[in-house]
């Protein structure tokens, strides 16, 4: 330990960040656990990588988000930051999964929508190139008051919308107050109109609800409607119709039923792109993709699943790109009404879930075992004081006749989406087992999200007229605030299971306000005991997301969310 | 003949407004917010009603389908609730490439299945007049989905011959247009290759066993004078029938290609629309493919008249 060199940024830090700089010289954090807490907390890249150093690490190759921050003006995604040696020109051809509608950055709700509108609209905090992490986009840095209330944006400066217009703080509250008005993202709750001030042009202040120690990942591309919107659009304005944006990429032409072109910006705050531009190209399933790779007609995946796409990892020109993550389904079960009223009768349901089976059948062990509740193993306040849910059928039949319930039948509601399909049908064979008859019910899953899982009417509370039981797929999160937030918390607008437990709402709210570590991890252990003791929704796995291109390509890097950025790729010279 | 063309004109103007009316009906006949479909479960209420109000939806229905009326008289089909764009240029755009695709299968299978159901028919129970049946009965009974799943794994992902996504680059030129379509027209010119090849060959079959074949043979004309002044107008008149409603059936997409190739024409374009609830595509997609058939089946009844001077069409 240099105590030197570790006690020259414990001078210069907040409260906050002492804290997690002490967690981890105390062996309290991993190192990644470390820069992702300090990155969130608005520490320099080159104090991260000091502390990395001062305890004996290298920070070379461990903090490449935090080496973006420290770059300032060069962040995660830009040209430079990952510009490998790649040969200049030509286009990057992408197949991608097609978007539900219109590109409408506030009101989209599906991944391949995520994905386009990236390419030309940016975040505020954009994804590092380890592709787990934050790291500094349209905002250069950021921090909070000691009490996590308030947080100040410094945004970066010289940016200009591809009209040539100046990028400005302007831009960033009126994004924020249609994405209030809207409520269609992880803010509800956390900021409401009028919280979001323009200080002066290149500076906003955020003055939250309540504390939130998360914060920057909610403005970050993580929760993926916050991309930043020039100020002139209004509530429904989509990219195709108003194309704009600050990013790399300018939008050329979108057509719903086959695909997007992008053209190079070359007046990009990161600098110019190699590639010449890109073309996204539309499937409806992932077999057509992976197909479509074989025959040469695309260059990369943004998703694909461990099923259809088994030829590509044989394949020794293919990259493929596989990373841990909250990705998950949620089997949710009405608290509110209905048979699943009685905690006992979810609990029951949960346990005939044979977790280990499920992951072998559906992702060739490309996952990981959930215990019903979204806290996933490697989020550095994930706790293990709560026992693993195992299958467990006598428990099962047990619970159900407590409960006096027998011949519990009722319909499995699933949109057509990757394995959720084969997972009704798996688990209508493990519930059968308990004597629980479910009857799969698949819809296409662009009209599944309106008709079963969160349908518009009643409108209040949300999601009050979701069916009584469903599968929904959940995309990934670099913290669990959406997921508890937005699916667990008292109305919360995808709360499908129509869950409401004061103790939850309130270790919830004691997560966000969490300062430290250690406080974090306590406050988590009880979501995590709680969920998994009312089982408002069981969660038998988090899956591995699953993407990658041709190796005549290099510099491309994908979020969990189904955001591919392309804006350090190149051919390979 | 104008009598004819006046009277099928007319008929075709109804049968266009059935269409239209089904369509409205079946779209309409369960209760829908089309602004809340289009803008999202999450979309606040006023954006929907001012959505609904924009798209006249809020209206009742029998104002909604007098407008739509007025408006396809003008082929003014309004937005797609989709991509909230005009829907006549998309679906012009899906109907020219469905046009493509159905261009060039047809132009592979018309004459190689005439002339093999010629053959056949005058070779009638020969080794080859089986062997073509039984290659015609084959290849109509294996769906296209299956010949176009095995020509992307052979041609396109083993040999790499061909692409197997069928939309060209923009601005293509026509080589290679057709270079791209040629696996999907193939696939389509499988199946039909045994609906025209059969139908030929029983017309040929009749008509060789008809008294005027018999009368012009004795009369002394040669077999190929014989086939090319008496057989081939007589015997083709069914298969034209047949042609002109595959005409209609191209046009319409044939959707299971459609996806294996990726391609965006009528049947893609359509599935989309009715996945989606997207009223005025369905429509139009609708009107449009019943257009294609009525003027495939005149095309079609003109071709026989014209080949078989006893149909009179004014009868």
């Amino acid at each position: 330990m240099d105590y030197l060199k570790l006690d020259s940024v414990r001078k210069s830090t907040t409260p906050l960040q002492l804290d997690v700089v002490e967690a981890y010289a105390r062996g309290k954090l991993s190192r990644r656990a470390f820069i992702q807490r300090a990155t969130i907390l608005g520490l320099s890249g080159a104090a991260i990588s000091t502390v990395i150093i001062a305890c004996g690490g290298s920070s070379s190759s461990s903090a490449p988000a935090s080496a973006a921050a420290s770059a300032g003006a060069s962040a995660g995604a830009s040209a430079s930051a990952a510009a490998s040696a790649g040969a200049a020109g030509g286009t990057i051809r992408v197949a991608c999964q097609r978007p539900g509608g219109p590109l409408d950055p506030v009101a989209m709700v599906d991944l391949a929508s995520y994905g386009i509108t990236a390419q030309s609209f940016e975040f505020l905090c954009t994804l590092a190139p380890n592709a787990s992490d934050i790291a500094p986009g349209l905002a250069e840095k950021w921090s909070s008051n000691d009490a996590l209330t308030v947080w100040t944006f410094n945004l970066r400066q010289g940016v200009t919308w591809h009209d040539g217009t100046p990028f400005t703080a302007k831009d960033v509250v009126a994004t924020m107050e249609r994405l209030v008005t809207a409520g269609n993202s992880g803010l509800k709750g956390v900021i409401d109109k009028g919280s979001t001030v323009a200080t002066d042009d290149n500076t906003v202040t955020f003055t939250l609800l309540g504390a939130n120690g998360n914060f920057p990942y909610l403005v970050s591309v993580f929760n993926a409607q916050t991309l930043i919107t020039p100020e002139a659009y209004v509530s429904g304005t989509t990219l195709d119709k108003v194309p704009a944006g600050t990013g790399a990429w300018k939008l050329d032409s979108y057509d719903i039923a086959s695909g997007a072109k992008f053209s190079r910006n070359d007046k990009w705050w990161g600098g110019q792109t190699l590639l010449d531009g890109s073309e996204f190209i539309f499937f409806d399933d992932t077999g057509s993709m992976v197909t479509a790779y074989q025959g040469g007609s695309v260059d990369a995946l943004v998703q694909f699943d461990v099923l259809t796409g088994a030829p590509l990892f044989d394949d020794p020109n293919f990259t493929v790109v596989e990373t841990p993550t909250t990705n998950h389904r949620q089997i949710w079960m009405r608290c509110d009404k209905g048979q699943f009223v009685d905690k006992r009768v979810r609990q029951a349901l949960a346990l005939t879930f044979d977790r280990p089976a499920l992951i072998e059948q559906l992702f060739k062990g490309k996952a990981i075992v959930a215990n019903d509740h979204v806290i996933a193993p490697f989020y550095p306040y994930f706790s293990d004081t709560v026992t693993q849910r195992v299958q467990d059928i006598d428990k099962a039949k047990a619970l159900l006749a407590d409960a006096g319930v027998t011949n519990l039948k009722a319909t499995l509601n699933y949109g057509q989406l990757s394995e959720i399909p084969d997972l009704a049908v798996l688990l209508q064979s493990q519930a059968a087992q308990a004597g629980i008859t479910l009857t799969p019910a698949g819809m296409d899953n662009g009209a599944f999200y309106g008709a079963q899982w969160c349908p518009a009417a009643p409108a209040d509370p949300p999601c009050s007229g979701a069916a009584e039981l469903g599968i929904v797929d959940y995309g990934h999160r670099a913290t669990p605030d959406v997921f508890l937030n937005s699916a667990f918390k008292s109305k919360g607008v995808w709360n499908s299971s129509q869950y409401s437990s004061a103790p939850f709402d309130d270790a919830f709210k004691a997560f966000q306000s969490a300062v430290g570590v250690d406080a974090q991890k306590a406050a988590c252990a009880n979501i995590e005991q709680i969920l998994n003791d009312d089982v408002p929704v069981g969660i038998p796995y988090f899956y591995n997301y699953l993407s990658g291109n041709a190796k005549t390509f290099t510099g491309v890097y994908t979020c969990a969310l189904g955001q591919m950025f392309l804006s350090a790729a190149s051919k390979v010279a | 003949m104008t009598r004819y063309l006046s009277r099928r004109l007319l008929l075709s103007l109804i049968t266009l407004w059935l269409l239209a009316t089904i369509v409205f009906v079946i779209t309409n006949v369960l209760p829908s917010d089309v602004g809340r479909t289009i803008l999202g479960p999450f979309a606040p209420q006023e954006s929907v009603d001012a959505m609904n109000q924009r798209l006249g939806t809020d209206r009742a229905l029998i104002v909604q389908y007098a407008d739509m009326l007025r408006r396809l008289v003008t082929l003014d089909f309004g937005q797609s609730f989709v991509s909230q764009q005009d829907v006549l240029p998309q679906i012009l755009g899906a109907v020219g490439r469905s046009a493509k695709l159905a261009g060039l299968a047809l132009l592979i299978t018309i004459p190689i299945s005439i002339v093999a159901g010629l053959y056949a028919g005058r070779r009638r129970d020969s080794k080859r007049d089986r062997a073509i049946v039984l290659l015609g009965v084959t290849s109509s009974s294996i769906p296209e989905f299956i010949t176009g799943t095995i020509l992307v794994v052979v041609v396109g992902v083993q040999l790499k011959l061909l692409p197997v996504l069928a939309t060209p680059p923009a601005n293509a030129d026509i080589l290679t247009q057709v270079r791209y379509l040629l696996m999907p027209a193939t696939a389509m010119a499988i199946v039909y290759f045994g609906y025209i090849a059969r139908m030929t060959r029983s017309g040929t079959i009749d008509v060789l066993q008809s008294d005027y074949t018999r009368t012009a043979t004795m009369k002394g004309l040669t077999t190929s004078q014989t086939m090319r002044r008496h057989v081939l107008r007589n015997a083709l008149i069914p298969t034209v029938a047949v042609i002109a409603v595959q005409i209609g059936y191209l046009f319409g997409g044939i959707i299971a290609v459609e996806k294996i190739f990726n391609y965006n024409g009528m049947g893609a374009t359509m599935l989309f629309a009715a996945q989606h609830k997207d009223l005025p595509m369905l429509t139009a997609g609708v009107i449009v493919i019943g257009i294609v058939y009525m003027l495939a089946t005149l095309g079609s009844d003109l071709i026989t008249a014209w080949m078989n001077p006893r149909i009179r069409l004014d009868a």
